[in-house]
């Protein structure tokens, strides 16, 4: 709770000594809405849906996340400014799906997951499970979701993807193979999908295409994720989703998690509100999500340049009228029903077994 | 009591530990891990040497799988992944038979509860990918020996059974050995160049195994060990787990799989082509030549040896089974060996000999390996070294 004292004064632009300063009833004054992301956030965290830190971090010669890391976006002291509960780790490369060796070099990601957070006990606690996420939020430690991989690490076998899943994966891109590409699933596709529900591997269709996103949450019996996209009405970015598939999303229940990139969102806090009212009127409030692709090399919009800028971005969203309960759906709880969910899948799948 | 009874009771106690089946290659290469079309709760007999009611008449208390994957092919990584899946589902289909096992108590464990203690070993260094982060994948799915070639050199490490190339272990294969005993994984020197061997005990601080090796003063083949590095063991507190390919045990049989190739080689084939016109040329020789058939004595002659060379306390069992086309008489799969155990006992080796060769050597090997990574652990990070850093460019 600490946190709440940091930055009230930080950002106060036009409109900061309008009202009475220091007037707790001023809720229009952004320093005052910013006190209320703070003590929004801090009961309901941020689920961020993609890091690229392990990469990121991989070529640096020395790190401490934990006492502050100025060559990355992201460190511990400022995912706690920034209130982040929860982080998935993207296992994707720079290069794209990395051909023959995509196998080896998404297992050298996940040794680089955890060699990470070893190295950082007292931050970071790496996590499978929905239960998992709330004893890290417990004890005071961001948990760390392995994934999403990009579908070409499975080398088109369900043998590696539940290999993978043993050593954490939690999330499948289900783009650039022969069985999720431009022709939507294959049956053997469908297959990966299945064996995905019953061992608990999140689906993520983003930048997948339309037919593959269809037949996916037509699918899945968990919740689809798309990790990275916002509203193609708004921005015709080919990752964003049009109107047609945010309803689908909206109908399976899945949760579209918006990126905080200059390039598929805009160059400006307001721009990326503009995509989460819009995501949040046309698929709903428990669609909708915030994934900060934080260190994945995206230009950022001003004022969301690191991890500990979400209070702004929440501040923002209270102006436009978004209620604490909405907010407290995007921020934690979307994601958390997703992950239980898979959860339960697993379990009910077991049963049958 | 006859000397069948009394392997019967010292096996209730003191199970088999064998250090290398090929099973998950078998099931691979036969029904493409269609477990149900190679149940291997019933009889196998005629597809395999393994299955569990032939394990249970042999004896066998703990298992190291084999992840083997060909050298010769692109994609090592995802096909050793693959096998590592289909252990992974044989110990999920038979519990009440098998155990997953990752330490030295893990077995103890199994062995308390009448289960098989089932444990993973990748055969050769191109299963990692030049990758020491591949290495601790690996380590984190459960595989606890990794032996440093298979019949190809691979970057960092010459075979037994290929032209020498970097002299036994370079750079970055003495760091893999490092990583490795860091990880606690055992070092296998089993299929590895005597250079090889000879590096990585120089290197290594964990004992080492041979999962699947024999005695090269009794049968002058390659994949056998030489004396003077079976005399290292008791240094390194390691073992050397004696395999029974005839090929490899029995000289007659080297010679005539020598004359065999050649004979191929002559008649314009690769030595080990299994074309219809290859095998035909193949059976007229074997009609000219019979084939030498290797005994229980064969593989008793190699412990005697191997015995006297290494100790007692270094020795071990690696039948190879579901690797090799030819078995022993009386060694012909996994149930055959309270055989080996009977000729030993009338060769008078004592029973307390005999609980060293099957379970307390290996079940200490391991537990040693162990110890040595807590220590290590405590003081090295996971190494982040490449081939590229340590050996210039590939």
């Amino acid at each position: 709770m600490a946190d709440l004292r940091h930055d009230i004064p930080a950002t106060t632009g036009a409109g900061a000594g309008e009202g009475l300063p220091g007037d707790p009833f001023a809720q229009d004054e952004p320093g005052a809405l910013l006190v209320r992301a703070h003590a929004l956030l801090a009961e309901h965290p941020v689920a961020d849906g993609y890091s690229g830190l392990p990469w990121a971090l991989r070529y640096l010669p020395w790190y401490d996340l934990e006492l502050g890391e100025a060559a990355v976006d992201t460190d511990v002291p400022r995912m706690r400014e920034g209130h982040v509960g929860v982080v998935f780790w993207s296992l994707h490369l720079p290069e794209g799906p990395g051909g023959d060796r995509a196998t080896a070099a998404t297992l050298e990601q996940l040794d680089q997951v955890r060699t990470v957070i070893e190295a950082h006990p007292e931050g970071l606690r790496l996590v499978g499970t929905a239960g998992q996420v709330i004893d890290a939020r417990n004890c005071g430690r961001v948990a760390v979701v392995p994934g999403p991989a990009y579908a070409a690490a499975l080398d088109d076998s369900l043998g590696i993807l539940r290999v993978l899943r043993t050593l954490g994966l939690r999330v499948l891109t289900l783009t650039g193979t022969a069985w999720a590409g431009e022709r939507g699933l294959s049956r053997f596709g469908e297959e990966v999908v299945r064996e995905m529900n019953r061992i608990g591997v999140l689906a993520d269709v983003s930048g997948a295409c339309a037919a593959t996103v269809e037949r996916t949450l037509a699918l899945s019996k968990t919740p689809v994720l798309c990790t990275r996209s916002a509203a193609r009405e708004l921005r015709p970015h080919p990752a964003n989703l049009t109107d047609e598939l945010l309803t689908a999303l909206g109908a399976a229940k899945g949760v579209c998690m918006v990126p905080l990139t200059a390039e598929q969102t805009g160059p400006a806090i307001r721009d990326v509100a503009d995509h989460l009212d819009h995501v949040r009127d046309v698929a709903g409030p428990q669609c909708v999500g915030l994934s900060g692709t934080y260190d994945s090399g995206a230009v950022h919009p001003r004022d969301l340049a690191d991890a500990s800028c979400y209070p702004h971005l929440i501040a923002e969203l209270l102006r436009r009228g978004w209620t604490e309960p909405e907010l407290s759906l995007l921020t934690w709880g979307n994601v958390q029903r997703v992950l239980r969910s898979a959860d339960f899948m697993v379990r009910a799948a077991q049963r049958r077994a | 009591m006859t000397s069948t009874d009394e392997v019967r009771s010292l096996l209730r106690e003191f199970p088999v530990v064998d250090g290398h089946n090929d099973l998950p290659w078998a099931l691979r290469e036969q029904v493409r891990y269609d477990l149900a079309a190679r149940d291997i709760a019933v009889p196998q007999n005629e597809h395999l040497h393994t299955d569990i009611p032939r394990l249970r008449e042999g004896g066998v208390g703990a298992q190291y799988w084999s992840v083997y994957v060909r050298s010769d092919l692109p994609g090592a990584v995802p096909a050793t992944l693959e096998q590592i899946d289909c252990v992974r589902q044989l110990i999920a289909r038979h519990p009440a038979d098998l155990r997953a096992a990752l330490t030295a108590a893990d077995m103890e464990a199994a062995r308390a509860e009448g289960r098989i203690a089932s444990l993973m070993g990748a055969e050769g260094g191109h299963s990692i990918d030049n990758s020491l982060g591949t290495l601790r994948g690996l380590y984190e799915l459960g595989v606890r020996y990794m032996t440093l070639t298979h019949n190809d050199n691979n970057d960092w490490a010459d075979s037994a059974t290929d032209e020498p190339k970097v002299g036994g272990l370079s750079a970055f294969g003495r760091e893999v050995v490092r990583e490795m005993n860091r990880l606690g994984m055992l070092v296998d020197l089993s299929h590895v160049a005597a250079t090889t061997m000879r590096a990585a005990l120089d290197t290594t601080s964990a004992p080492v195994i041979f999962s699947h090796s024999s005695s090269r003063a009794v049968c002058d083949h390659p994949r056998n060990i030489p004396d003077d590095v079976l005399e290292r063991l008791p240094a390194n507190g390691g073992m050397a787990m004696v395999t029974f390919v005839p090929k490899f045990v029995l000289q007659a049989a080297v010679d005539w799989t020598l004359a065999a190739d050649e004979n191929m080689r002559a008649h314009g084939f690769h030595h080990l082509a299994s074309t219809p016109e290859a095998m035909k040329i193949h059976r007229a020789f074997e009609e000219r030549n019979p084939r030498p058939i290797a005994t229980v004595s064969t593989v008793a002659d190699h412990l005697d040896h191997m015995r006297e060379v290494a100790g007692i306390d270094h020795l071990g069992i690696g039948g190879d089974y579901d690797g090799t086309a030819f078995t022993p008489d009386g060694l012909s799969d996994v149930s055959g060996y309270p055989n080996l155990l009977a000729e030993l006992l009338e060769r008078g080796w004592s029973k307390a000999d005999l609980a060293k060769l099957t379970w307390q050597n290996a079940v200490r090997v391991l537990g040693a390996a162990e110890d040595v990574a807590r220590g290590l652990q405590a003081t090295r990070a996971p190494s982040n070294a490449t081939i590229e850093s340590l050996d210039g460019a590939v």
